[in-house]
């Protein structure tokens, strides 16, 4: 099933850009909720895809077997668009309620002008 | 400190993983595990003894039948002793942690807990009882189960986990677990064999004596099962709250 | 094809985890660790799909998959719930130094 095969290994390589702009997010955000931003959902949907993905690639003919094996990560990929989400949002609320301060324009302008005065 | 302590870890590290390269292939005969006459003995056989395709299950609940009885004992007793000393030690009261404030449960979590404790049961009750074909098992299976009872706790209050699953009963249903586990043991006693010795079922059951031991495993994994689901959250009730049993994390 | 494409999936999904490290590592503040964690616990499921694929056995490794996101899960749970229900972070960080002098 050649065509299935393509189709997954093209989930996998889009779950992967995807999972690239997550990771970029992480590192270059400047506060924690737009990292949450970046990672939340560039996970859930990298994650989602890749199994997706697999779950094709290994659908090599379709016996009762192969098809058992892709509900199973269909499973997977279910669990994981429940819970990812859910586990993004119970940590911003806790964030929120830890007085975690979002980054404001005001502190923007306070860091530009002290990268100014620095130069 | 902190840059001093890396040192000797890295050395650590890079030797284990240059130990790492003269480990056998995954799943080389000649291996020493492989090569020993016991693996080989259990390789040919399992299948031949009692039917049950995952050789690590029947070494598990078959072969070691004792030792995973003793296990389980195990698990009940460590349970046993955080209620006794949590439960004694006379912190009961409605003083709160230390640190702690009141907080509503939140929306979002409730619904999509609501929405998968029925599949993580689900979940558990499968690996329970596909332990023979595919890896799983008795406490496996209890592990999931528990994690289903707190994840309730966690989503709402401890009380509301507690509604449906008193510790009182936790403990009951952790007892019946072992009295199953023995149970099954002794009546292969009564029967004429030995302590453990499931192929005498075969008296009882409608079965041969290779698929009497088959399902005397299921029997003793369900009885895994109930004592360490049962104890997973009994352990997690007390030990969140300091033995009130009230709030929780 | 599906062997290669699992160590390709597998060796590029270990270089980019490699950012997610470092945000670990450096992370100002807690959440950003605890963030962190939930990213990798939500790909280890992914990884541990390519460990079936490389071994042939992707029917027992899927068992695997489910189990570890529902663990984190309930890991993220456990600690946002804790950090929601005690007073913030800074504050107790406060009070014990207080308590400790």
């Amino acid at each position: 099933m050649i065509i299935l095969q393509i189709i997954g290994i093209l989930c996998g390589l889009v779950g992967l850009v995807f999972f690239l702009g997550a990771a970029v997010g992480m590192v270059r955000f400047p506060d924690f909720y737009t990292r949450m931003h970046a990672a939340g959902k560039g996970d859930t949907l990298s994650t989602m895809l890749m199994l997706a993905g697999f779950g094709l690639v290994t659908m090599e003919d379709f016996s009762l077997g192969s098809w058992l094996l892709l509900i199973k990560i269909m499973a997977v990929v279910l669990f994981i668009y429940l819970t990812s989400p859910t586990s993004s949002h119970a940590l911003m609320r806790a964030a929120f309620e830890d007085d975690e301060m979002p980054l404001t324009e005001k502190d923007l302008k306070k860091s530009r002008r002290k990268a100014k005065e620095t130069k | 400190m902190k840059l001093i302590s890396m040192i000797p870890v890295a050395a650590v590290g890079g030797l284990l993983l240059f130990a790492a390269k003269d480990f056998p292939e995954w799943g080389a005969v000649d291996s020493p595990a492989s090569q020993s006459p016991v693996s080989s003995h259990f390789i040919s056989h399992t299948g031949v003894d009692t039917e049950v395709p995952n050789m690590v299950t029947a070494v598990l609940a078959d072969y070691r039948g004792f030792d995973t009885m003793f296990e389980t004992v195990v698990v009940f007793i460590a349970g046993v002793a955080v209620l006794a000393i949590l439960r004694g030690s006379g912190r009961r009261g409605s003083q709160k942690r230390e640190f702690e404030v009141d907080a509503e449960p939140d929306l979002i979590v409730t619904n999509t807990v609501r929405l998968i404790v029925p599949v993580i049961q689900i979940f558990a009750f499968y690996v329970l009882a596909h332990g023979h074909v595919s890896p799983g098992g008795g406490f496996q299976g209890g592990v999931a189960m528990g994690a289903s009872f707190i994840l309730v706790a966690l989503a709402w209050d401890l009380e509301v986990a507690l509604e449906r699953f008193s510790i009182s009963r936790c403990m009951v249903v952790a007892s019946l677990g072992i009295v199953i586990y023995g149970g099954i043991g002794f009546l292969s006693m009564i029967l004429g064999g030995e302590f453990l010795d499931y192929a005498e079922l075969e008296k009882v059951l409608p079965v041969s004596r290779e698929m009497a031991r088959y399902h005397a495993m299921l029997g003793v994994e369900i009885g895994v099962g109930f004592t360490v689901s049962a104890i997973m959250f009994a352990l997690y009730a007390n030990l969140s709250s300091e033995g009130r049993l009230k709030g929780g994390l | 094809m599906s062997y290669w494409f699992a160590v390709l999936m597998g060796a590029s999904l270990f270089t980019l985890m490699i950012p997610v490290v470092y945000r670990i590592w450096v992370g100002p503040t807690e959440f950003d660790r605890i963030l962190g964690v939930n990213v990798i616990g939500t790909k280890t499921a992914v990884l541990l799909v390519i460990t079936g694929t490389l071994f042939d056995r992707v029917d027992m490794f899927v068992d695997f998959a489910i189990a570890y996101s529902l663990l984190n899960f309930v890991g993220a749970i456990i600690v946002a719930r804790y950090l929601n229900r005690t007073i913030s972070l800074k504050e107790m960080e406060a009070r014990e130094k207080k308590s400790r002098a």
